[in-house]
């Protein structure tokens, strides 16, 4: 009889549970921090859940070589402490960090709005260990900041939803903490959006994140003020800030914008509001998307989803990332009742303007009349196939990745 | 040996691609037998498609034959991985050379995998943007060489490797389907799992890279030490500083020596190391990184400093480290390259392994690395014409590896497994991490067609895993 939670603590310990699981012919949800609960397909076998909370901590941290080994269940905001105790840290740009953790974020393959500037979470992984729907540990990359030892397997398990293996551990590669961040705010109408967004992309020192927003009041700012913002992070020496703020200002008055304000105590904690405001939702009366993309020619696409949201008459919310063209866009009714019927028809407006847009968050009744994941991506087939060869048995959160993988 | 079914593989190949696109003449196969490192056995016939359909239809032809698909860039490779093992089918991309699309706007290009590195920075300049994956055989290579190997250089140390760059990729597998794969979307890392699998899981076709803006201001600076240990010191100490330089070189006195004597580039031939420093950037941080730099340096007994003034400098800086390979043929006949890394702050223990096992065999090497990045290249110089020269160089490398593993390190950092370390990959990895391995080759590659007898050590399979 197999427990109705499983929390192992170890490596070896996952190893058991799935194999135990195996043997009683069941399957297992992976769980992190459930901060992205919403995203995938209900499973579609009965599974146990397998909480990772418990395989936590550092393992190791060289900081004079930059790398350091985390447990996977560890949370974003402890690894942050900890990699800050020596001055550095590995851009997971997550949202809530108090609650999600490493391999979650992984696991999801979660794309943060510096990235354009640092690489994505895959490009920091410079190993992984991984626990195979057999219960097989396995081994991939090293310590080392470049390897290129075999395949490196660990891009696989990045992004694959826990559908190829359980991460138990991550190594990765660290960068040094800016020695100054700095956040600036600025009122943002309707009719600057676009140039505005040109100019920033087009800065000579790049910020570290812009993004435009529209809604979203008190998530990011804690004020209601004027809808219609531009946030931008910038991260870098003293000289580089004070630069970079001056050229910031000079482009948005350029693009229309009148007045820019900086937030510099603090800095870090809007950022990391920006990063929660990217899945948070209203309960049973909103869904949050995300359309991932390139910057060029992103703005009419964001505009022309937002009134595509207008004409279904359902509230939104904007967020913007200006450097690697990301939107969120969360909908929302005032009523539950009433905004199921009116999703159902927006969503098929934005499959049309975006057919990979992804569920983020929000209403988990309605996601099963909405496909979460849009249009598959090409060499779906050759994914099956891979899920086929690791996971034979669909132990692993059966049918919640793209294509029900 | 491959079991051949070959009868009318050369007309069909012909019949495929014309006849203009297939070469078979014995001159011909046997300059397509050798790469970089090794001399494999000679093809049956190479092909230079034209065209993503090309690939794809002689692919088929040399599945329907029952040979070995064998792609090739430049042939630039260090571990044997374009030389064919067991005959079959090169496939040259020599042909497919061009940028499909320089996409300015979104800061990005389609290019064709026969794209020579250099061409596609060279191309990318007039927009104000480069490739940064620069090995130093970036006039020659390829760009679907680079993605085969995951090919590094000496700026990745800030700007990461091939992988960090490749935003997709078109491949035809070893039935010749063609699948496209992009690197932000929904769905399984194809992108990342294809580049570094050293052509055993499909032939790229084409790829769309990032291409970053050129940056603002570039300094170069060229520290001498009395020798290699204190050298790392200084390496160490930069490294942990939380300033990354775009590129931390080293070359000891050997390498040195040889540079100078080929470029006269400018470097001490008194000092027993140097340390060539990069920092690319804004103008407003450069000065405070040359301070820091300089004193880190100073901290660590360097016997100067020099900084490069003028563009012209910093280029004859550069070329002394580009030209190193090349610049030791003045002193021995022949070089082996060995390619391992360790963690940056085992790079003394690891230099002086490198020394051990080349002295107790009376090797000489030079080094020329990517100290940064913990990645050692020494050069194992010796003379092929003399017995036994060649089996104790060998016998040294093994030495290497084995060192390199022990550090915490590992067999090759940029160069690739090939055929020359696939016996080695068992000392990194357990059966049950090959396996793993074996599960992503089966999927792409189920027959085991693609470069045969590469990467993987004979006999790994998926089926070796207990269910």
């Amino acid at each position: 009889m197999i427990a109705q939670r499983l929390a192992p603590r170890s490596a070896p310990e996952v190893g058991d549970a799935l194999r135990e699981c195996a043997h009683s012919n069941g399957a297992v949800r992976v769980e992190g921090g459930d901060t992205l609960r919403a995203m995938g397909y209900e499973l579609d076998r009965p599974v146990i859940p397998l909480s990772m909370s418990k395989v936590h901590g550092m393992v190791a941290h060289e900081y004079h070589d930059l790398t350091c080994a985390v447990r996977a269940g560890t949370r974003l905001a402890a690894f942050d402490a900890a990699l800050g105790e020596r001055g550095q840290f590995v851009p997971l740009d997550a949202p809530q960090r108090a609650k999600a953790t490493v391999g979650g974020t992984l696991a999801a393959g979660w794309l943060g709005p510096r990235r354009h500037l640092y690489g994505r979470a895959r490009d920091a992984v410079i190993g992984t260990h991984t626990v195979l729907a057999d219960g097989t540990l396995v081994r991939a990359g090293g310590m080392v900041v470049k390897n290129v030892t075999g395949y490196d397997m660990s891009k696989l398990y990045v992004g694959s939803f826990g559908t190829l293996g359980v991460l138990v551990q991550a190594n990765f590669k660290t960068l040094p903490l800016p020695p100054v961040r700095r956040v600036l705010l600025a009122p943002l109408p309707e009719g600057t959006r676009d140039r505005a967004a040109a100019q920033l992309w087009a800065l000579p020192v790049p910020p570290a994140a812009a993004l435009c927003v529209e809604g979203f009041r008190k998530a990011i700012d804690g004020t209601d003020g004027i809808d219609g913002r531009v946030f931008v992070l910038l991260e870098g020496s003293q000289a580089l800030v004070d630069r970079a703020t001056r050229e910031i200002r000079s482009a948005l008055g350029r693009a229309g914008v009148p007045e820019t304000a900086i937030v510099d105590t603090g800095a870090a904690a809007c950022f990391e509001r920006v990063l929660d405001a990217c899945i948070e939702n209203l309960g049973e009366r909103s869904i949050t998307f995300r359309v991932l993309g390139e910057p060029a020619g992103a703005v009419p696409r964001a505009v022309a989803a937002r009134d595509a949201a207008h004409r279904c008459e359902l509230f939104t919310d904007v967020l913007f990332d200006v450097m690697n063209g990301d939107l969120f866009l969360r909908v929302s009714d005032r009523d539950a009742r009433t905004f199921d019927a009116k999703a159902e028809a927006f969503v098929d407006a934005l499959t049309a303007i975006a057919p990979h847009r992804a569920i983020v968050g929000g209403n988990a009744r309605i996601r099963t009349a909405i496909d979460p994941w849009g249009r598959p991506p090409g060499a779906l087939e050759r994914m099956r196939g891979l899920k086929a060869s690791f996971d034979p048995s669909r132990i692993l959160n059966p049918g919640r990745f793209i294509g029900r993988i | 040996m491959v079991e051949m079914s070959d009868s009318g593989l050369v007309p069909r190949l012909i019949d495929a691609l014309g006849a203009d696109a297939v070469k078979t003449s014995p001159e011909d196969l046997g300059v397509y037998a050798f790469d970089a490192y090794s001399q494999g056995r000679p093809p049956d016939a190479v092909v230079l498609p034209s065209s993503t359909r090309d690939v794809a239809a002689a692919v088929k032809v040399a599945r329907d034959c029952g040979v070995p698909i064998v792609p090739r860039g430049a042939g630039t490779g260090l571990c044997g991985g374009a030389a064919p093992s067991a005959g079959g089918v090169v496939f040259s991309l020599a042909r497919m050379n061009r940028v499909l699309e320089l996409d300015v706007k979104n800061r990005r290009a389609h290019v064709q995998p026969g794209l020579i590195n250099f061409e596609l920075s060279a191309q990318a300049a007039p927009a104000g943007l480069f490739y940064a994956p620069d090995p130093s055989s970036q006039r020659a290579c390829t760009i679907g060489g680079n993605i085969g190997t995951n090919a590094g250089g000496p700026h990745c140390l800030s700007y990461g490797t091939t992988v960090n760059h490749v935003l997709g990729l078109e491949i035809v597998d070893e039935c010749g389907e063609i699948e496209r794969t992009w690197v932000e979307q929904s769905g399984y890392d194809l992108t990342g799992t294809l580049v570094g699998s050293e052509g055993t899981l499909g032939i790229t076709c084409s790829a769309w890279v990032r291409l970053l803006r050129l940056p603002e201001a570039v300094r170069v600076w060229l520290a001498a030490f009395a020798d290699v240990e204190s050298a790392s010191a200084a390496v160490s100490a930069i490294v942990a500083s939380g300033i990354v330089p775009t590129a931390l070189e080293m070359l000891d006195r050997l390498a040195i020596a040889a540079v100078e004597a080929a470029f006269a580039c400018g470097y001490p031939t008194d000092a027993g190391a140097v340390l060539l420093i990069e920092c690319a950037g804004f103008s407003d941080d450069l000065d405070a990184y040359e301070s820091a730099m300089q004193q880190f340096a100073a901290d660590c007994g360097a016997l100067s400093w020099r900084s490069a003034r003028s563009p012209q400098e910093r280029d004859a800086l550069w070329a002394g480290r580009k030209g190193a390979l090349g610049a030791t043929g003045r002193i021995a006949p022949n070089y082996y390259i060995q390619d391992v890394v360790v963690p940056r702050t085992k790079l003394p223990a690891a230099l002086e392994a490198v020394a051990t096992a080349c002295a107790s065999r009376g090797i000489q090497v030079a080094n020329v690395f990517h100290a940064g990045d913990g990645n050692l290249h020494p050069l194992l110089l010796y003379d092929r014409s003399v017995s036994k020269q060649t089996a104790a160089v060998i016998d040294a490398g093994n030495d290497i590896l084995q060192a390199a593993i022990e550090l915490g390190g590992t067999i090759s950092g940029e160069h690739g497994i090939g055929f020359e370390k696939r016996g080695t990959l068992t000392r990194v990895f357990s059966t049950e991490d090959l396996a793993a391995m074996a599960r992503v080759r089966d999927v792409f590659n189920p027959r085991g067609m693609l470069n045969p007898e590469k990467i993987f050590p004979s006999g790994v399979s998926c089926a070796e895993i207990p269910r």
